[in-house]
């Protein structure tokens, strides 16, 4: 490993850590300035008959009526040593609350991902060879029909299909084998369809090269000069892609887990939400942070690895770039 | 995957039904040898999957209690001093009886006898000490916090012996026994009690007294309730005191109302929380059992902000009171059955009176009221006075999912007579920031409210004793705080009983409460091989005399 690729290391290391950082703070003031207070909110419920005094001093216990300047500190140097607090809603740990569904998270939105990758390599696979008759050119248009279908709507047609028609499972256990088959569909659904944009795109450029021409001449067989031949470097932007469907992949995960009553992030996220739990809210918004900074940073990290022509430009930021430029499908590509 | 019978596979078919033939013949044999198993018609065993909307916020059960959502758990897992049936029927439960004084300031419970709560520690007077102090007072500065319905008048309890508390008020208290039937006054572990909050709200390490006991639990998504087979102190008034014959309950939650009914039908669970009102006709009509119990409380209404113009025309008032057509809000947004409202508060409490002639529709008074009052009709049809339009804002209630079709159809009606009026639909967070009791832009807040106990009616309407003030009259109507007085500090029914009647008609006649219909907050949706299920008088299913057929 060179000193230049190091350097370029430890910038993006830092920049990570700046970036997580501010997003504790900005999620922070952003839940902080909503006009509405949740706790004030139930305690005035006219059911629960508080008087004044009485929120008062819950308030204080809570330590709501510090400034919002000595909120932020606590709740960061909290943040800092790993502790984030009790849940204002349950008063239960927010580190337990989130253990807790953390895993079925993982395993819906990595067998996710695995759908949407298998999808989008088939479509593209038959963009490139399929024969024109045989829709060819239908396939083009699906990624902007996986993208225009709103992912409930896949995911209350597979249930009320899969469900309760042909009883391949059960929606009041979501995490059975094919619960969660069918909820990873709903969800890779529609992130298979930028994977496949990017990956047909590609596949489109290197096609269209001299040196897949010459593997055609030598009279190659159509599935071995795909995977051979066009897939790794047409893959290359894919890895940038990845990256950024993960936000996708926890949004989407809300509005899945809620259809298929799946307990997860999304779930606690929704319901956190709705009732402005700061405490988990803040970690969860934070823990998201430092998963996205990190697959960016290991895309970034990886990119100049994986392809040779990738230069470290110098400069005041330090980015991966292709000095080929004509790959259209990679967005952090920089001109330098 | 193609399943082909062989030769082996079908010779083992048969041996499996001969077998399963004969054990079923020995097994009615020996039903019929054994008569006291017979004569128990109801069968042990089974589980059930109650499907549910939401599970609430948090299992510290002071906090909890009051929560619609978490009273469905709460009513297994533990017991009260006193049950409460569906027609507002106070019966002994863990409290065998009780004697009061006669001002009703001090009251002596006597305990059932070898009560224990799941954690092995007993019922006996000191735990009950120990329930009435947190209700009362909470432990506020770790956020526990009291009971908001709990009379707060209370003074003390002590504990005579092991068996007997007295319960002492600084001020009468009629309502205090059925209060203790309430869904918030469950009974607790001691233990449970001393925990500070962040354990209490781990709900696997509470301990009731109840039926059931919490098998295991993840905050939003289900709860494992598991019997007690040593149970043995059920209220009498439910017909079974020993354990419960379900094996286990479980309540899942699914937030998509259409899933929740699905679920049911296609067999996959057992009961649907909440579904749309106006899918019971066809699941009834399908053979599933749909219960709408009504809660003892007020009926859905509108308090009205005395305050604020023109509301603080008692004619204005009276206009609209006579201007709302409430069968045509039954017959359109509900089904049969939703019941007429007949006064403002729910007809199956104890106390009720019937007053449907002050809530007959007859917009002929309405718009001769309006005449009267000054308020002409433009070309456009809305009535104007002194270049003001006549005009009413509803806030929709976020809680109950039908309030906003009453709300449109209450436009309408109103609008016949040349009243302008506007809806506000917000989420529960807004609601609650903006919306209140006589608050200065709200004319009519929409009330739906539980109580077990008539007498706390009457110190919600003004702002005596931290009261609501819900028709923002402070003390300024000499007549209904005389009876508020009169009300609270009645010593028997006989008194109060007649008080509570010209409550009723008084607040009616005046036009500060304007009912709508009375109020099904809890709907169910249920399998008919499920049955035995019992209502409380807070309209919560109780499943601890019910049975399952296979």
């Amino acid at each position: 490993m060179s000193g230049p690729y190091l350097r370029y290391a430890a910038k993006r290391l830092v920049q990570a850590v700046v970036v997580i950082l501010l997003a504790y703070v900005f999620t922070f003031v952003v839940v902080s300035i909503l006009p509405g207070d949740p706790i004030t909110n139930v305690l005035r419920d006219p059911q629960n008959g508080f008087s004044e005094d009485e929120i008062r001093q819950i308030i204080a216990a809570q330590g709501l009526d510090q400034p919002i300047l000595v909120q932020l500190w606590t709740s960061l140097s909290h943040f800092l040593t790993g502790d984030f607090g009790l849940s204002m809603r349950s008063s239960r740990p927010v580190t337990t609350l989130i253990a807790e569904v953390l895993p079925s998270t993982l395993v819906l939105a990595s067998s996710a991902f695995a759908v949407a990758l298998l999808l989008a390599a088939t479509i593209a696979y038959g963009t490139q060879f399929l024969p024109k008759r045989f829709g060819q050119g239908l396939l083009r248009g699906f990624p902007s029909l996986f993208l225009s279908v709103p992912n409930f709507v896949i995911g209350l047609m597979l249930i009320h299909v899969f469900g309760f028609q042909l009883g391949l499972f059960r929606v009041i256990a979501p995490n059975s084998f094919w619960a969660t088959f069918f909820a990873a569909i709903a969800l890779g659904i529609p992130i298979s369809a930028q994977i496949a944009e990017v990956l047909i795109a590609n596949l489109d450029h290197e096609s269209a090269q001299d040196y897949a021409a010459v593997a055609r001449g030598r009279g190659l067989g159509q599935f071995r000069l795909f995977a051979m031949h066009l897939l790794k470097p047409s893959s290359l932007p894919v890895v940038t892609i990845i990256a950024l469907t993960l936000g996708e992949l926890l949004g989407g995960s809300l509005i899945t887990e809620t259809v298929f009553g799946r307990t997860g992030v999304g779930s606690l996220v929704q319901r956190s939400v709705s009732t402005q739990d700061l405490p988990v809210l803040q970690a969860v918004v934070s823990l998201a942070a430092v998963v996205f900074v990190l697959v960016n940073l290991i895309a970034d990290l990886v990119y100049p690895l994986l392809d040779p022509r990738v230069k470290l430009v110098s400069g005041p930021k330090y980015r991966p770039t292709t000095a080929d430029d004509s790959s259209a499908g990679t967005p952090q590509a920089v001109t330098p | 995957m193609t399943a082909r019978f062989s030769p082996r596979s079908i010779s083992r078919r048969r041996l499996l039904v001969a077998t399963s033939v004969v054990a079923a013949l020995a097994l009615t044999a020996m039903a019929g040898l054994s008569p006291a198993r017979s004569a128990d018609a109801r069968q042990n065993g089974g589980n059930i999957t109650f499907l549910i909307d939401s599970l609430g916020s948090t299992w510290i059960p002071n906090n909890s209690a009051i929560s619609s959502f978490q009273g469905h758990i709460w009513g297994h897992v533990t017991d009260k001093l006193i049950y409460v049936d569906a027609d507002g029927k106070v019966s002994p439960w863990i409290a065998e009886r009780w004697e009061q004084n006669d001002d009703a300031t001090q009251f002596t419970l006597h305990l059932k006898k070898g009560v224990t709560f799941s954690d092995g520690s007993p019922l006996d007077a000191a735990a009950v000490v120990a329930n009435l102090d947190i209700w009362y007072a909470g432990r506020k500065s770790e956020g526990i916090n009291p009971i908001g319905l709990f009379p707060k008048t209370y003074d003390r309890a002590e504990a005579i012996d092991a068996t007997t508390v007295k319960v002492v008020f600084k001020a009468p208290t009629l309502g205090f026994i059925p209060t203790l039937g309430y869904h918030g006054s469950i009974l607790i572990s001691p233990k449970t009690i001393a925990q500070p909050a962040a354990q209490q709200a781990d709900l696997s390490k509470t301990s009731g007294s109840g039926p059931y006991v919490v098998d295991s639990w993840k905050e939003g998504d289900f709860v494992k309730l598991v019997k007690r087979k040593d149970y043995n102190w059920g209220p009498a008034a439910a017909g079974h005191t020993g354990p419960a014959f379900l094996d286990s309950i479980t309540y899942k939650l699914v937030n998509e109302p259409s899933l929740r009914v699905a679920a049911v039908q296609s067999g996959q669970a057992d009961v649907a929380y909440s579904p749309s009102p106006q899918e019971l006709k066809s699941l009834k009509e399908a053979g599933f059992i749909t219960a709408t119990p009504r809660y003892l409380g007020f009926v859905n209404g509108l308090a009205i902000n005395t305050k604020l113009e023109p509301y603080n025309d008692l004619k204005v008032r009276q206009a609209l009171q006579a201007a709302i057509n409430r069968k045509e809000i039954i017959d359109t947004v509900y089904t049969p059955d939703w019941k007429l409202a007949t006064s403002f508060i729910q007809s199956n409490v104890p106390g009720a009176t019937d007053h449907s002639d002050l809530l007959a529709y007859n917009p002929g008074k309405a718009e001769k009221l309006l005449d009267d009052a000054g308020w002409t009709k433009d070309s456009k049809g809305i009535r104007t006075k002194d270049g003001k339009q006549l005009s009413l804002t509803l806030y929709s209630n976020p809680y109950l999912a039908t309030a906003k079709a009453i709300d449109e159809l209450i436009a309408q009606q109103l609008g016949k007579i040349g009243w302008k009026v506007f809806i506000r639909a917000y989420d529960v967070v807004t609601f609650g920031e903006k919306v209140r009791f006589g608050g200065p832009a709200v004319p009519a807040y929409e009330v739906t409210r539980s109580f077990i106990d008539a007498g706390t009616v009457a110190s919600i309407l003004t702002d005596a004793n931290n009261g609501e003030n819900w028709f923002n009259l402070g003390d300024s109507d000499k007549k209904l705080s005389e009876l508020r007085d009169k009300i609270a500090s009645a010593g028997s029914s006989q008194i109060r009983d007649p008080l509570l009647d010209q409550l009723q008609t008084y607040v009616l006649e005046q036009g500060y409460f304007i009912p709508r219909t009375q109020i099904v907050q809890r709907i169910y949706v249920q399998s008919p091989k499920l049955k035995g299920e019992v209502y409380n008088g807070v309209a919560y299913a109780s499943y601890y005399t019910a049975t399952i057929s296979e």
